[in-house]
């Protein structure tokens, strides 16, 4: 065994130089590969974990879920179908606060990619003047974190008359997202030539053409981005949706999931089922989406 | 430089500056009242929604007792302390693993793109449910990690949430856990706008790997990187979700951050002047943040 | 999620029917108002439906409106908070915490009620006007700002079972206080011996959030006879030395419980609802815990309902009867209201004892009533169910005591900062000396009372 193992080491120290590159190039690829594969399952177990977590709460029936278990022991589905049927006296007005986080969700990611993006052409592309002022101001709004400006939010959305409607949130939400999002499309604004919005101007096009056919296509991955973000702020907030909402109506799905945390002692499984069941239309989104976040620009096929 | 030349986006650097002076400044009627209309959306956002609450906020922290008292908390150094650890290591260690792992969901593959889809899952689920999830998780008696370590094992877990600096670790991973996947498809998007050409003519001149990511994609990038960073410190200083959920504060209120101070002072002892001045006892660190970006956003093209 | 039997729901409404009858000659007819209520969510569904129909009744006696929310706990004293500050607020809100009325109080932003409370005095227990009587600071008097409306107190709440298999027996259940909670050691080291690995003996609240380490550090704390920390006039007595005696022994006891392995060592970490997920899970065999919520809560489980020991307070170590700490909750009517007239004739029709017992008794009877009479005539409260009868006596029947909170709001800042189960936790986890503990503490406590003088009159 070993002669013919040395008469291989042999042969290949023997070999030219390309084959021994080709060779080497070949083992860095497995090895890339394996490393790959590595990585790979330790994101899908560093993701999971937490998330196994809530579907095991979630499909524990609730004397099992503060135990030693490490599998539910006696899954079932019940969870789910009491959230779906309204089963629960906290979900009394799940799906119509279902409809109205998705109502939320969806006026926060128009508006703020709209008039984020709008604002991010005209200072960024078509540079209006003492446009750097704007986007400047539109920092101040971070000075202070969001959740310390919910009081005086509260107070305003008072004086407006937005009181326990939904578009307060969505105004206060389209706030704190819309600076952000100014600033991510000036930054990928910056990859795209100005070349493309002045030669379409020598062809006659006007500032909307160039915004609807040169702008928003090209920044088609930026827009997916800052606008699942938008979505997702929506979706994840709850502070303003706690101040600013009172009526089981006008509630959303994080104030019904707050209300879990009401009592010393609630169905938790019931909480996570909620919660699965209220991540789905984001990831969904993504999903949707995705493509266009993938999709990519190719300068080589825009140029010329 | 060889570099400069292969980066320079958009044709030769003189064209550049005579398209750079032939735009600034020099919109011409219908244009102009075009870019002005298209700003017009945000700055009505910001003067009815911004102005006054921030204006409001600064005044309602700017009464000087407010700072000796809160200075004279006995919990506050160990707050400033925790809050330095949890934002800077926090936002550190998340936006360099998602520059890395942006790099890695770049391979092709139809896997990748499934792992990508599980990858954003902690993004879409809803945060009140998961933060409690995570805080039973790491609770020493019944949390699922220390049962999968008793059941592996054998021995039991240490208490994760029972000392001070478990319980910043645990917050700090939480943290990552959480937000890292959002940060990695911005700078995935970020990596698609790189031209495709740029790669390709690197790898003719021999540059592959590890050459190819610091000489062409992270220079592209680190604008792109800069301007999260620092976005993203601005939102964790204010971000009180992930302690108040996994450990309220404790043990023994030594985990604070000033964020849950301030939540603290604001609604257990009823005193929201109190609670923005915690946050605003960050404004030194948070007015250079802000002048810096403003600088990031001012500066117009493609730095190198 | 308890058991709604029909038979409750009939009662209640009945009662409810029967009372705004009563309440009719009460309440003029004055023209018809909308007011603004805010209520706390209930813990039980039945609570929320007494509720509305508490206010359908006063809906239909008064002829005007109520426009109320009934919002979660959570979010309703922030949005308390918020109304409060921004100036903007409804006519009446539901407290249900510790801080915000002595607090606001204090601030001059709360109506002052007397004229509503003072007059019903008789028909309330004795700790009941105390709880409410709280400091404005800037009129320098106190006064009646909250309307009593529930009580509730801390019991002790014991696994029977538990007690049985580590070999114990419910009946030698020890009279005296230190003696009653070394009763559970053996039956902790039974239980380990018979194979449970994760269960010990204590289930006590040490940790710094929340508002259950109020309640287990006072009530040692008095056990040991230091009673007198906060006086009604509002002074802090941390020279006393009875106080200071009582204050050291409570640490150590507290601590050295933890460090010898009979409280589960997360408790460090609970936050309001983990010693409750902990109790019913059996990791522990005895809490100590605000209101019968526990048991309530397993009331679908009839084997498990009975299997839980609700009592009320040993005596104290020299055998001497204890008082227990209970809590007044009810709503406060904010400053700058616009339909105060309306929110003060609500509460009025509220208090009145038939009334309010129709309501609480609807609620399944979580939230004991602060009206003794009603509680000793009516045998829903004290002979229908053995854990309420033991909640009842706890409360109403045998003596009872503000909480400090009412005679003085600095006390509201040391409870939110949990000033001394902070001084438990350095003992226990970080190695301090419980007298520097103790002295740290009462330091800390010294400067929060020094920014809130009480003038005497």
């Amino acid at each position: 065994m070993t002669v013919t193992i040395a008469q291989e080491r042999l042969a290949s120290a023997k070999a030219p130089p390309a084959e021994r590159m080709r060779r080497a190039a070949r083992r860095w690829r497995y090895a890339g590969s394996a490393a790959a594969a590595v990585l790979s399952a330790v994101l899908i177990v560093w993701t999971l974990a937490p998330i196994y977590n809530i579907v095991m709460v979630a499909v524990e029936s609730h004397g099992d879920v503060f135990t030693d278990a490490i599998w539910p022991p006696k899954p079932t589905l019940q969870g789910f179908w009491i959230v779906f049927t309204e089963n629960y006296w906290y979900l009394e007005h799940f799906w119509h606060q279902f409809g109205n986080s998705v109502y939320l969700g969806t006026a926060v990611t128009l508006l703020t990619l709209v008039i984020g993006s709008l604002a991010s052409f005209s200072i960024g592309r078509m540079r209006i003047r003492h446009g750097w002022l704007v986007s400047n101001a539109a920092l101040l709004t971070y000075v202070i974190p969001a959740s310390f400006l919910a009081i005086p939010f509260y107070r305003i959305m008072q004086s407006y008359g937005l009181n326990n409607n939904l578009w307060s949130v969505i105004a206060a939400l389209v706030t704190f997202a819309t600076p952000y999002a100014i600033f991510i499309f000036q930054q990928y604004g910056r990859s795209i030539p100005l070349e493309l919005d002045e030669a379409a101007r020598i062809d006659g096009a006007t500032p909307v053409q160039i915004y609807y056919k040169i702008y928003l296509p090209l920044m088609a991955p930026a827009l997916v981005a800052v606008g699942t973000y938008a979505l997702l702020l929506s979706w994840n907030e709850f502070l303003y949706q706690f101040l600013l909402l009172s009526s089981k109506r006008s509630m959303t799905v994080p104030v019904a999931l707050a209300q879990f945390l009401n009592s010393d002692e609630a169905p938790w499984n019931l909480m996570m089922a909620t919660a699965i069941v209220y991540a789905i239309p984001p990831a969904a989104v993504y999903y949707m989406f995705r493509r266009k976040m993938t999709g990519g620009l190719t300068m080589g096929g825009v140029k010329g | 430089m060889t570099t400069a030349s292969v980066i320079d986006i958009g044709g030769p650097a003189i064209g550049r500056q005579t398209l750079w002076r032939y735009w600034r400044g020099n919109l011409k009627g219908s244009e102009y009242l075009w870019a002005l209309a298209f700003v017009v959306p945000y700055i009505g956002v910001f003067l009815t929604f911004v102005v006054y609450p921030v204006v409001y906020g600064l005044w309602l922290g700017s009464k000087p007792s407010l700072y000796t008292d809160l200075f004279s908390d006995p919990i506050y150094q160990s707050t400033i302390v925790n809050t330095i650890l949890f934002v800077g290591i926090g936002v550190n260690l998340k936006m360099f693993f998602a520059l890395m792992l942006s790099g890695f969901f770049m391979r092709p593959g139809w896997w990748m793109k499934a792992l990508l889809m599980l990858f954003v899952l902690p993004w879409a689920v809803p945060l009140l449910p998961t933060f409690i999830s995570i805080h039973w998780m790491l609770n020493g008696e019944w949390g699922l990690i220390n049962n999968v370590i008793y059941h592996l094992f054998h021995i039991d877990g240490p208490a994760w949430l029972n000392t001070r600096w478990f319980a910043l670790g645990s917050v700090i991973v939480a943290h990552i856990w959480k937000w890292m996947p959002f940060w990695t498809i911005i700078l995935l998007a970020g990596r698609m706008a790189i031209p495709q050409e740029l790669n390709d003519a690197a790898k003719v001149d021999g540059a592959t790997g590890l050459r190819s990511f610091l000489h062409i994609t992270f220079p592209l990038l680190a604008n792109l990187y800069l301007i999260c960073t620092l976005l993203s410190t601005i939102f964790t200083l204010g971000d009180f979700t992930e302690v108040f959920f996994i450990t309220g504060g404790g043990p023994a209120n030594s985990t604070h951050v000033l964020a849950t101070l301030g939540i603290r002072d604001a609604f257990d002892l009823a005193n929201p002047r109190l609670g923005v001045a915690a946050v605003m006892s960050a404004l030194p660190v948070m007015i250079p943040l802000v002048i810096i970006l403003m600088r990031k956003l001012r500066t117009t093209e493609v730095e190198l | 999620m308890a058991i709604l039997t029909r038979r409750s729901v009939v009662r209640g409404s009945l009662g409810l029917v029967a009372s705004g009858v009563l309440a009719r000659p009460f309440i003029a007819n004055a023209a018809a108002m909308t007011a603004e209520v805010w209520y706390a969510q209930g813990f039980v569904p039945e609570e929320d439906a007494a509720f509305k129909k508490m206010a359908a009744d006063y809906e239909k006696a008064s002829g005007n409106k109520l426009d109320y929310s009934l919002i979660p706990y959570a979010a309703l004293r922030q949005k308390a908070i918020s109304a409060i500050t921004s100036g903007v607020v409804p006519d009446m809100i539901e407290v249900a915490d510790f801080q915000l009325a002595p607090l606001q109080a204090w601030d001059d932003r709360l109506v002052d009620l007397s004229d509503l409370v003072a007059p019903a005095k008789a028909q309330f227990f004795s700790t009941a006007l105390p709880s409410t009587y709280l400091y404005n600071n800037v009129t320098k008097k106190r006064g009646y700002y909250v309307v009593p409306t529930k009580v509730a107190a801390i019991p002790f709440h014991i696994w029977k079972s538990l007690v049985e298999k580590g070999g114990g027996k419910i009946a030698d259940l020890p009279k005296t206080w230190d003696a009653f909670m070394d009763f559970f050691k053996p039956v902790q080291k039974g239980l380990r011996a018979a194979g449970m690995r994760n269960v010990y003996g204590m289930g006590y609240q040490l940790t710094a959030n929340g508002v259950d380490p109020i309640g287990t550090f006072n009530a040692w704390m008095i056990a040991y006879g230091g009673q007198g920390l906060v006086t009604p006039d509002g002074k802090l007595h941390s020279d006393d030395p009875h106080v200071k005696d009582a204050v050291l022994k409570t640490i150590i006891n507290l601590s050295t419980a933890y460090k010898d392995g009979y409280v589960p060592p997360g408790c460090i970490n609970w936050n309001d609802a983990d010693d409750n997920n902990a109790f019913h899970s059996k990791l522990m065999v005895m809490d100590f815990d605000g209101t019968i919520s526990t048991e309530v809560a397993l009331f679908h489980d009839k084997e498990q309902y009975d299997d839980i020991l609700t009592r009320g307070l040993p005596l104290s170590n020299e055998g001497k009867e204890l008082p227990a700490q209970v809590a007044v909750f009810g709503p406060v009517i904010p400053k700058g209201a616009k339909n105060v007239a309306v929110a003060k004739e609500f509460a009025k029709f509220m208090i009145q004892p038939t009334v309010l017992n129709e309501y609480l008794k609807a609620g399944l009877g979580r939230w004991m009533l602060p009206i003794p009479e009603i509680a000793k005539s009516d045998p829903f409260w004290l002979k229908e169910d053995p854990h309420r009868t033991a909640y009842g006596e706890l409360t109403l029947i045998k003596p009872t005591l503000p909480f400090y909170e009412a005679y003085n709001p600095a006390m509201a800042e040391v409870g939110a900062e949990n000033v001394f189960m902070s001084a438990v936790i350095e003992v226990m986890k970080d190695g301090a000396k419980p007298e520097d503990a103790a002295a740290k503490a009462f330091k800390r406590a010294e400067t929060i009372f020094a920014k809130y003088p009480i003038a005497q009159s």
